[in-house]
């Protein structure tokens, strides 16, 4: 599928996404207010990094769908994913990380991941699991386990100021102005990510592999009768989509450089917004990092708004993503979820 | 209808076909394993972790009902409990997956205590007063509650926008929102901490049979009273059987006429109101005041795990309650006494949620076993 035809699919989301940047634009206009003062450079910078581990997660549950199965353990693997990578950043660097450290810890995380979703893929595929039930055990599981760690390992359910991501900063290409800063003087995480929703795309609607997700979630039985097992791609594509979101809360912890684990944890509900980015973006791995970026941005905008010398309370605006969410479902709830989502298949050999 | 939602709705369908084949003794043995099973993981972790897990087991025991002030505890949590408990079953015996019931008894509570303070004034102190606030109180609580069920009912019905998200975003908006106004202004006058004022000395539940802070036997009372009615309404009335036939069977619901937008915003009402309710019990018989949600308990969540503990109904709900109220009194028991944390708790609610929703685990268990073959 090509850039054009996505474009012609989806007219009414772009538009959608138009309008409100327009509206927002307006309002800023009428109310007198400086946008230019408000959508800086640093602003983009702030908002893809916030973006990224939404991003991440949102692919990943994105192919659990499209192959049939609804994963919304997401935001339990994110815990998950966040505690883990702290927890191993403290022991593998004995208390004192360094740059090293930090990514041995996400590549630790993303293994822990790896094995907690084999677990949830088998009682998921093979055990039948009710997933919505199953999903929402997960996500109170990482609110119980999550700080349970920290406490092990520091007695406490945040953790001290650990170890985040330095930026990468490419010579010259960093000096051309606003390109420059946004793209390559940033974390190397938000172009990981970049690069790997442009792979997840080509992958699911260029590649053999990818029609086969797309098929046991659209039509299993047709899937089964070429002979290919559906329960296996089912099985890799839940997988993928644990490891994902466990890397999504690594990812977040090695922004933030320091594990918090009172109230709903850093999370924060982070995994159910990555589920209704791909939602929006229409089970586009584009199109869910795109959605993405939107919450990025609605989560940055406190800083921004301080700076432009708005003052609305903080704890107000930390809820803008979670309206931001509400809004979205309403007006573009509608999608074409694929039609074997949620049914368990099994082969009739 | 557009297909996601009819999706979802074959979904749920599958599922509720399959809870009916369930036979009752089923059901228990189930629920029972999941427990046992979610306690045995919890004990190896603890061990695991270098804590003693006969200790544990121990404090575990004493916590929940190891003499008068522990069993006050306990039935101050079931209380809660079986009141969110229901609110959660009604939903979902309707197929509709409110998982918002922890931000409705935020509302709810905090619309108590406010309307409370607000019309104290106009009526005289003493008893008559007291029971009258009471009565303000709690209507209060279920209908702001119940507001706060209906907007995301109503999203589903005529915007097709996922239950599951949007009330998951109102809980965190209710916790933000309510969180803000404690700590700006409605805070009480003179208080660092971020709480409202106190609601006048007269307006409590008695305490009768248990003198124990916080525990009022009149709340359990207004908790069994709960699920009397909503097993009435759901088992007996029109009303009831258009909820749980369009949770079971979307299609033949519609064919026998019912309203399936407005039994769905109906639903997300009542089971709002009853985390309304339970909001205000909290509010009246525990605090007394209202502080910042985010350091009050996870009632509305953990209530999910008891109404599927009970299969979604409502008399199964008041043991599933006693149940995780002896959970969650242990917890407090062990957080006090014991260096375990007490999240370990919150894990094991969640392994149970976990267990609960894979019966076939423990059929395919029963049959290697041949344990309880015939309970098929």
């Amino acid at each position: 599928m090509s850039v054009t035809d996505y474009t012609d699919r989806n007219e009414l989301r772009i538009a959608g996404v138009v309008a409100i940047l327009a509206a927002v634009v307006v309002a800023a206009m009428v109310m007198d207010l400086q946008v230019l003062e408000i959508i800086t450079a640093g602003f983009i910078e702030r908002s893809l990094q916030a973006a990224t581990p939404i991003a991440l997660t949102a692919i990943g549950g994105l192919y659990a769908e499209k192959s049939g199965v609804f994963n919304i353990g997401v935001e339990g693997f994110m815990i998950f994913g966040a505690a883990t990578a702290a927890t191993m950043m403290w022991v593998i660097s004995g208390g004192s990380p360094g740059q090293g450290d930090v990514w041995l810890a996400i590549l630790a995380s993303a293994l822990v991941s790896l094995v907690f979703a084999t677990i949830f893929a088998v009682l998921l595929i093979r055990y039948e699991a009710d997933q919505i039930v199953a999903g929402l055990a997960l996500w109170f599981i990482g609110l119980g386990f999550g700080p349970f760690m920290a406490i092990l390992v520091w007695d406490s359910r945040n953790s001290p100021s650990l170890e985040s991501v330095n930026d990468l900063t490419v010579p010259v290409l960093s000096d051309v102005p606003v390109v420059g800063q946004i793209f390559f003087d940033t974390s190397p995480l938000v172009l990981f990510t970049a690069v790997l929703a442009v792979a997840a795309w080509k992958f699911l609607n260029d590649t053999r592999y990818g029609y086969w997700i797309q098929a046991a979630g659209e039509n299993p039985e047709a899937l089964d009768t070429a002979g290919i097992s559906v329960t296996r791609v089912r099985y890799a594509a839940v997988i993928f989509s644990g490891v994902m979101a466990g890397l999504g809360g690594a990812v977040l912890l090695a922004q933030a450089g320091s594990f918090t684990g009172t109230g709903d944890t850093m999370v924060s509900g982070r995994g159910w917004i990555g589920i209704v980015a791909y939602l929006f973006g229409n089970y586009n791995p584009l199109g869910a990092a795109v959605a993405a970026l939107v919450f990025g941005g609605l989560d940055m905008l406190q800083i921004q708004l301080q700076t432009a010398g708005i003052s609305v309370p903080n704890r107000l605006v930390n809820l803008f993503p979670y309206a931001g969410v509400i809004v979205v479902l309403t007006v573009w709830g509608t999608t074409r979820t694929p039609s074997a989502v949620g049914e368990s298949y099994e082969s009739e050999e | 209808m557009s297909r996601s939602s009819k999706r979802l709705y074959d979904v749920v369908d599958s599922a509720a076909g399959h809870m009916l084949r369930a036979s009752v003794i089923e059901r228990l043995a189930i629920a029972t394993a999941s427990i046992a099973l979610a306690l045995l993981i919890g004990v190896g972790i603890v061990a695991a972790a270098g804590y003693d897990p006969v200790a544990f087991l121990t404090s575990l025991v004493e916590g929940a009902i190891g003499g008068q002030s522990a069993i006050a505890r306990t039935l101050r949590f079931s209380t809660l409990f079986i009141l969110t408990g229901v609110a959660v079953a009604v939903a979902f015996r309707a197929g509709v997956f409110n998982i918002g019931v922890q931000g409705q008894f935020v509302v709810g509570g905090f619309a108590t205590i406010m309307s409370i303070i607000r019309t104290a004034p106009l009526l005289p102190e003493g008893v008559v007063g007291g029971v009258g606030l009471l009565l303000v109180g709690f209507a209060a609580g279920a209908c702001a509650g119940g507001v706060y069920g209906a907007f995301p009912g109503a999203l589903k019905a005529y915007a097709d926008a996922n239950v599951i998200i949007t009330t998951i975003m109102l809980n965190f908006i209710a916790t933000g929102v309510v969180g803000w106004l404690v700590q700006n202004p409605f805070r009480g006058e003179g208080n660092t901490a971020p709480n409202t004022e106190r609601i006048p000395e007269y307006v409590s539940l008695p305490r009768i049979v248990f003198d124990s802070p916080g525990f009022s036997i009149v709340g359990l009372g207004i908790a069994l009273a709960t699920v009397a009615v909503i097993f009435v309404v759901m088992e007996r009335s029109r009303f009831g059987y258009d909820m749980v036939t369009s949770g079971h069977q979307q299609s033949a619901a519609t064919y026998s006429g019912v309203g399936a937008k407005r039994t769905i915003v109906l639903t997300m009402t009542l089971s709002g109101m009853v985390a309304g309710v339970a909001g205000a019990v909290f509010a009246i018989m525990i605090q007394g005041y209202y502080t910042d949600p985010s350091g009050i308990g996870t009632y509305g969540f953990d209530a999910i795990a008891v109404s599927l503990l009970a299969a979604n109904n409502p008399l199964g709900i008041v043991p599933a309650g006693l149940l995780f109220g002896g959970l969650d009194s242990a917890g407090s028991h062990i957080g006090i006494y014991t260096d375990v944390p007490v999240q370990l708790i919150d894990g094991v609610i969640g392994l149970v949620i976990l267990f609960v929703s894979v019966p076939e685990l423990f059929r395919m268990a029963a049959q290697r076993t041949g344990l309880g073959g015939e309970s098929r």
